[in-house]
């Protein structure tokens, strides 16, 4: 059986992810030329609820693994771009915090290479992506004792405050 | 510096339309033409934008025309908080010109009449556009007979507010103008009807406002239904945010059946009701052309092929969105549609190229807000196996959540609404 198309499967999720997986904001992350196998992760943990999320492990569990191979690879051969959302009511980008994260996020460019725009086979990028994406992520890595994260990253959120990790989010965000 | 040169030539002829068939001139460009597929959509909202979108994504050489009454599209979904002015009409407000910019021939017209035999649409400015394939998305239209008194000049003074803009003002000035005490009443159609948890988001953000503005007043819902979508995630959350709603089922005598527009009263079998603030939502049918097309069956509603939206009525006609019968308690929504769209659009070009129905894949995400900080969602997937759109996975908000896990959900909604929005217009 062939079943749909790589792109009917992953056309569906542009409704969320933006056209073409290039988010407009505010909240929703931009997915387009994500690693595949950091997509792949996600939707993996998702499925199998090893990942907190409001709607992604209800929505995951729609896939088999072989449709979340096609989806993963579809994204990630696309471009990660900006779109503007020009109506969005998104918080904007704060220039000072955005300064005052620059050095504290030194510690996170050991794997957020560049800004935050390295990646890797499981290193997503960070720079570039929507502002209250990284503080609602932040809040979760900070807060949320069941969210999988490597060791060297929850050592280094434990460090931070909340006002720092706030700071920091903002200085990634700000990275294009 | 201006090049005359051939390219531009055609172009410049070929605007001048149906000038004269006889013109030598234009004998290039309607060779160009000659050949190419040709698809029009009726309706230019979630499905049919979408559908116009896709099909040209797919195949640039087939020619789209969309055809649509208004020049400014108003998004129903999020058009809620407009009502309690937490949000301006302006963001819910959209144009074609970027779907012209990406090649398809918008008309702001309206269609009269459909030849599913000669395969041709007229429209009310009396123009006529043959086609090879017909997409039909004319989302719904109100059964106005349904409540004794109501009709579509009532609905000035008692709106319904169930297609955005000038509706949806005339909701937010009747909330303003409310007298403190009064309470605000909704009327809830029966089912089926598109944005199923929407009088019920409605509900909670007036509430959320009269605990403000109008501390005396209470929203009362009256319900033609005995249940409703995320009713437990409603209920418990309009408790949990100390609102005043006070629903009323269809079996406890809920059901609206007459109205008293100059007095401002409506009427249950058992009851009566006056309120300074009204507002109806008629029972629904699908939109106008469907019936006057004849591709609805006794239900009100059009028969498709599952897999493709073709309609069962008529060949080489898709029928998506509010107004098409879909099966799997896929649910009339913004985001039904666009997948409506998505998949009609590539039967079609599947089908120009002579190859089998696509396997298709829907979704639907929906969100509703209870406040501006407090989001709830319902999400879905389906498959289509063994002949039937069947569902796979999907469900609606934990029951118990933090305040900061609904607050993402409200933040997601607006992101949801951006990234819908943008896939047909920007």
């Amino acid at each position: 059986m062939a079943g749909p198309t790589p792109s009917m499967l992953s056309n569906t999720c542009a409704g969320c992810h933006g056209p073409n997986g290039v988010a407009p904001g505010p909240s929703i992350p931009t997915i387009a030329g994500m690693p595949y196998n950091f997509l792949k992760l996600m939707m993996t943990e998702f499925l199998k609820d090893e990942r907190p999320s409001t709607i992604m492990s209800r929505v995951a569990k729609g896939y088999s693994d072989a449709d979340i191979d096609v989806i993963a690879k579809h994204f990630s051969e696309l471009k990660w771009g900006v779109q503007g959302g020009a109506s969005v009511k998104g918080k904007s980008i704060d220039p000072a915090k955005a300064e005052k994260g620059k050095p504290l996020a030194k510690e996170c460019e050991k794997c957020h290479e560049e800004g935050g725009k390295k990646q890797d086979e499981d290193t997503p990028r960070i720079a570039g992506q929507w502002l209250e994406y990284l503080l609602i992520k932040m809040d979760d890595y900070k807060t949320n004792e069941k969210y999988p994260q490597p060791k060297k990253m929850k050592s280094q959120m434990d460090k931070l405050s909340v006002e720092d990790l706030e700071a920091v989010a903002h200085y990634f965000a700000s990275q294009k | 510096m201006y090049n005359l040169s051939r390219r531009n030539f055609v172009k410049l002829t070929g605007g001048l339309a149906a000038v004269g068939l006889t013109s030598p001139l234009l004998t290039g460009s309607a060779r160009a033409a000659e050949g190419k597929k040709r698809v029009v959509i009726i309706g230019g909202g979630y499905g049919g934008a979408i559908a116009s979108r896709y099909i040209r994504m797919a195949d640039p050489n087939i020619v789209v025309t969309l055809i649509e009454k208004e020049k400014i599209y108003y998004s129903c979904p999020l058009s809620n908080p407009v009502i309690i002015k937490t949000r301006d009409l302006k963001v819910q407000r959209w144009t074609y010109e970027n779907l012209v910019k990406n090649g398809v021939n918008v008309q702001y017209d309206e269609v009269v009449e459909i030849d599913p035999v000669k395969k041709s649409v007229t429209t009310a400015k009396g123009a006529s556009f043959s086609y090879d394939k017909l997409v039909v998305s004319p989302g719904v239209d109100f059964k106005w007979e349904a409540i004794e008194g109501y009709s579509e000049k009532a609905s000035e003074k008692i709106p319904h507010g169930w297609k955005a803009g000038t509706q949806t003002l005339l909701l937010q000035e009747q909330l303003s103008a409310m007298t403190d005490g009064d309470p605000y009443i909704i009327v809830a159609p029966p089912m089926p009807f598109r944005c199923p948890p929407g009088p019920y988001e409605r509900a909670g953000l007036v509430a959320w406002y009269l605990k403000q503005h109008k501390p005396r007043s209470k929203v009362i819902i009256l319900d033609a239904k005995d249940k409703f979508a995320k009713q437990g995630l409603f209920i418990n959350g309009w408790k949990e945010l100390g609102y005043n709603v006070e629903w009323v089922p269809g079996n406890e005598g809920g059901k609206v059946t007459r109205v008293d527009v100059e007095g401002m009263k409506v009427f249950t079998e058992m009851q009566e009701y006056k309120s300074s603030a009204i507002n109806i939502i008629p029972a629904q049918k699908a939109g106008k052309i469907a019936h006057m097309a004849g591709l609805v069956d006794k239900t009100g509603w059009c028969p498709v092929n599952q897999k493709t939206y073709e309609s069962t009525i008529h060949k080489d006609i898709y029928v998506i969105g509010d107004a098409c019968i879909a099966t799997a308690e896929i649910p009339k929504s913004g985001y039904a549609a666009n997948s409506q769209g998505k998949i009609a659009a590539a039967a079609i070009v599947a089908a120009f190229k002579g190859q089998g129905e696509p396997d298709p894949s829907y979704v639907n995400t929906c969100y509703s807000l209870l406040s501006p900080d407090y989001g709830i969602s319902v999400a879905a997937i389906w498959t289509f196996k063994d002949g039937q759109v069947t569902k796979v996975s999907g469900g609606v908000s934990p029951e118990k959540a933090s305040a900061a896990f609904r607050k993402q959900e409200a933040s997601y909604a607006e992101s949801w609404y951006q990234s819908i929005m943008a896939e047909m217009f920007s």
